[in-house]
């Protein structure tokens, strides 16, 4: 069973994400913010990670930098709302940028091809 | 034979014929006549002095001044006498000769056949006879002397007095001659000035004979310049032989001239120096005269000069007053050559303008005013006649005639600079004026050579020559170069054709001070055309930068509101999916989950649209053939063409320059443009797409134009298709010709809308290439 860390300040998303991954067979833990994730990291050892970007305490940029330092083949997935992140430099560290959307058949496809499950 | 008269009668007779007043010979004639009767000699006479042989008997009888009494012939020896004095010397006679110590007036000669013994009171009276006749003689000739003096007097009073009164110089010239002949009694007179400016001497003045050669010119030339009169005996061959007497004219020690007087006759005497004293005075008397005449000649000359130079310079500023009236260009234009054709101004019957194209170097015809044919002209000129007002408000009053005849000829020329045959040409290229009807210069036969080659010739002079039925080798006209600040702008070219008045080089002088005048004109008026052409340009510009700044400003704002409803949406539409997949077909609850899955979707695809609009996403250009662009966002487009309810018609040139750009934008923008097309057809229609390369000004274009046949767009729209949140149609946030535009914008391209409401809407796209030229294409594949 996949271990999904859910990084994400709204809690409406986690919640909609969280019910939608575990129907998809996957075990969900979820973080309100970057500095909740990178502390639940080692106890939870995730399989993947879906940062969301724009978070308080620390955002998902900053959290993407911390998590890359120890854990450099740990597949990350920024989910932003925001799609001109896309052109940032620093986004080039993830394995994949999805722009939130109800629809949610493009971020469960990225999450089984990072996860080679497809 | 009669009774000898007493010699107390003899005396009386004498004594009164000596008073009466009688012409000289016939008084001594008488007084002869009355020794005759007195003393009844055979021979009674007077011998002139002339007469007197010199060194012969009684030349030494005049040496002597004493009378002689011979009585009888033993008491004379003839072998003294020359021969011919021997035949009037008779055996007795008396010799009493007649003058004072200083003067010699003749000899009273009395002889007898036989011998004669004179008493001492015949001898005294002879004496005394010979007394008065002397006195007789001596008085005529100082009576004679005294009124020749007083005519030259008279004569000399009468010229200084003409000379003070008359200022007219040839009145003048002719008094002083006309006067020398007659007190020189000369048969010819010369009066010689010298020209300052040429430094020669110029004749005046002249009557009578006087030998016209250099020999004579020399003379003159010799008296003017040593300032020192000269007598001059020329006895050549009998014709050419004369006597001359020159004298220089001084005033205040300047020579201004000479006169002379000739005699040309062989026979009379030739001029003493009583003569050149005599001409000395008059020249002396004269000269002041002379001068002042010169001076006043010269002063109204300048004068006169003077007042023509007011005059063109009060027209001049006249019409730089009309110049300044406007900055319009064709304004100036017509305004200029309207100066040059009007009566006040320069009075040219025509008057064309031809303006310097530096970029193509050639002289293109601009404008030209003037009446078509003679009838016109007289009309005109009649008309303007009866106008008043100054020249300039006369000038700006006048309205441009652009449909003249002569104007449309003018606009059609266009002439090569390096065309160095036409006189056109060679006025901008040597920057001076030309005047082809001077029979002396050289360009008076260039018109036939412009037959053969030159657009002048051709156009201009063929012309002529067609409609007024003259010959167009003898039209002739003036050429003037057009100054801007430093350099030729264009050249005039003016004709009379129809009053045929001479175009002189005082015409040329003026029209060249107006033509510099009206350069500057031109040219600061062409620059201002320019300045209004670039101040448009920016005025576009600034436009553009106030739409791009409220849009950034609306982008700022929208994105924030866009982010905040976004994560909500995504949240609300995913819940309404997974109550979605609980809920079983056709039941009414699931009928109300779709509603909101599919609001859902509309709502985030607007919230994309509008991000997509405003955000600032950095694009990636690289070279592109939009034919390729265009196929991807065809395959984009759905159902319309699908279906087939849309006819496509593609148009696509062989050759498509490539360009720079965003392949993921353009398709975007295309996207947007055929959906809207397909979208107008609701019905049917049909969708043209056409790309074809152009070139303008040397660079490479691709134009790309989407037509369909919809209803096109409503006229009180179009204005605002471009402006964001503007939508006719219900389902559009009214971002999809705002997107188009940015994005066309960012490329450098063009937009523009060819509207045809009812039938249907085209939109021409331009996009530069990034190709040089066509041999640098790379051919796509």
């Amino acid at each position: 069973m996949k271990k999904i860390l859910i990084v994400d300040d709204e809690e409406s998303i986690r919640f909609l994400y969280k019910e939608e991954l575990e129907e998809e067979g996957y075990v969900v833990e979820c973080a309100k913010n970057g500095e909740e994730a990178i502390e639940k990291l080692s106890v939870f050892k995730p399989d993947l990670i879906s940062l969301d970007i724009k978070m308080p305490v620390m955002d998902g940029i900053e959290a993407l930098k911390r998590i890359r330092e120890k854990e450099r083949q740990l597949p990350i997935i920024l989910c932003s709302a925001y799609g001109e992140y896309k052109q940032d430099l620093t986004t080039w560290a993830s394995d994949a940028y999805v722009v939130k959307c109800a629809d949610l058949t493009a971020f469960k496809f990225t999450i089984r091809r990072l996860l080679g499950l497809s | 034979m009669p009774n000898p008269l007493h010699p107390y009668d003899l005396l009386k007779s004498i004594v009164q014929l000596s008073n009466a007043s009688l012409p000289i010979p016939v008084k001594l004639d008488q007084m002869l006549q009355s020794i005759l009767e007195a003393f009844q000699p055979d021979r009674c006479l007077l011998l002139e002095p002339e007469k007197i042989i010199r060194n012969g008997f009684f030349y030494r009888l005049v040496l002597e001044k004493k009378p002689l009494w011979v009585e009888e012939e033993s008491s004379f020896r003839k072998e003294n006498a020359f021969p011919e004095e021997q035949d009037l010397l008779c055996p007795a006679f008396a010799c009493i000769p007649l003058g004072d110590g200083t003067c010699f007036r003749g000899i009273l000669y009395l002889g007898f056949s036989k011998p004669y013994r004179f008493s001492p009171q015949e001898m005294d009276v002879l004496l005394l006879v010979g007394e008065v006749m002397e006195r007789a003689i001596r008085n005529d000739d100082l009576h004679r002397k005294a009124e020749e003096t007083i005519s030259e007097l008279t004569a000399l009073y009468e010229m200084g007095k003409a000379a003070t009164s008359a200022l007219n110089l040839a009145g003048l010239f002719e008094l002083i001659v006309s006067t020398g002949l007659r007190i020189l009694k000369a048969k010819g007179g010369v009066l010689r000035i010298e020209d300052r400016r040429a430094e020669e001497l110029k004749v005046k003045f002249s009557a009578g004979d006087y030998p016209q050669n250099p020999l004579d010119e020399k003379m003159a030339r010799r008296v003017f310049d040593t300032r020192t009169p000269l007598s001059f005996d020329h006895s050549g061959q009998e014709k050419s032989s004369f006597s001359a007497v020159c004298a220089p004219l001084l005033s205040k020690g300047r020579a201004l001239g000479t006169l002379a007087f000739y005699d040309m006759d062989s026979n009379s005497t030739k001029f003493d120096d009583k003569d050149l004293q005599r001409l000395l005075m008059m020249a002396n008397q004269l000269s002041f005269a002379i001068e002042n005449a010169l001076i006043q000649d010269e002063t109204s000359e300048m004068v006169q000069r003077h007042e023509k130079r007011v005059k063109e310079l009060s027209t001049l500023w006249e019409l730089n007053r009309a110049l300044l009236t406007t900055v319009n260009f064709e304004r100036i234009l017509h305004l200029t050559l309207t100066a040059i054709t009007i009566g006040e101004g320069l009075k040219f019957n025509r008057a064309m303008l031809f303006l310097v194209n530096e970029k193509d170097r050639i002289l293109e015809g601009t404008m030209a005013v003037g009446p078509d044919n003679a009838e016109e002209a007289g009309k005109a000129w009649a008309s303007l006649s009866r106008r008043n007002g100054t020249l300039s408000d006369l000038i700006t009053q006048l309205d441009p005639e652009s449909h003249s005849n002569l104007n449309s000829v003018v606009k059609g020329i266009k002439i090569p600079l390096e065309q160095e045959q036409c006189i056109l040409s060679r006025t901008v290229l040597e920057g001076r004026p030309f005047n082809t009807q001077l029979p002396q210069s050289k360009e008076g036969w260039l018109q036939t050579r412009c037959e053969r080659g030159c657009h002048l010739g051709s156009e201009v002079g063929c012309y002529v020559g067609e409609h007024l039925g003259r010959d167009p080798r003898i039209y002739s006209f003036a050429t003037v170069p057009l100054m801007g600040k430093g350099k030729v702008i264009g050249v005039v070219l003016v004709d009379n054709l129809y009053n045929q008045n001479p175009i002189t080089e005082e015409d040329i002088r003026f029209l060249s001070m107006f033509a510099s005048q009206a350069g500057l004109a031109i040219e600061n008026a062409s620059l201002y055309r320019n300045l209004e052409e670039v101040h448009q340009e920016l005025k576009e510009a600034q436009t553009f930068l106030v739409h791009l700044e409220k849009m950034v400003a609306l982008g700022e704002m929208s994105t924030t509101i866009a982010h905040e409803i976004k994560n909500p949406l995504t949240s609300i539409g995913g819940f309404a999916r997974r109550l979605d997949r609980t809920l079983p077909e056709e039941s009414q609850e699931k009928k109300y989950s779709q509603t909101i899955i599919k609001e859902v979707s509309r709502l985030e695809k607007v919230l994309k649209d509008l991000l997509s609009y405003t955000r600032d996403e950095s694009s990636i250009f690289k070279e592109l053939d939009l034919r390729d662009v265009l196929e991807e966002s065809l395959s984009m487009v759905i159902e319309g063409i699908r279906s087939g309810r849309v006819q496509l018609i593609k148009e696509y040139g062989e050759e498509i320059p490539l360009m720079e750009g965003d392949s993921h934008q353009l398709k975007q923008t295309f996207f947007n443009l055929i959906n809207n097309a397909c979208q107008a057809m609701k019905e049917r229609g049909t969708l043209f797409l056409r790309v074809h390369p152009f070139s303008k000004n040397g660079s490479l274009y691709v134009r790309v134009e989407v037509e369909d046949t919809g209803k096109g767009i409503d006229p009180e729209n179009l204005h605002n298709i471009f402006n964001p949140f503007y939508s006719t149609k219900e389902s559009s946030l009214g971002l999809g010709l705002p997107i188009v535009h940015k994005i066309i914008a960012s490329h450098r391209g063009r937009i523009e809308v060819d509207n045809h409401p009812g039938t249907g809407v085209k939109f021409i796209i331009t996009f530069p290439s990034s190709e040089k030229g066509k041999g640098n294409r790379i051919d796509s594949p």
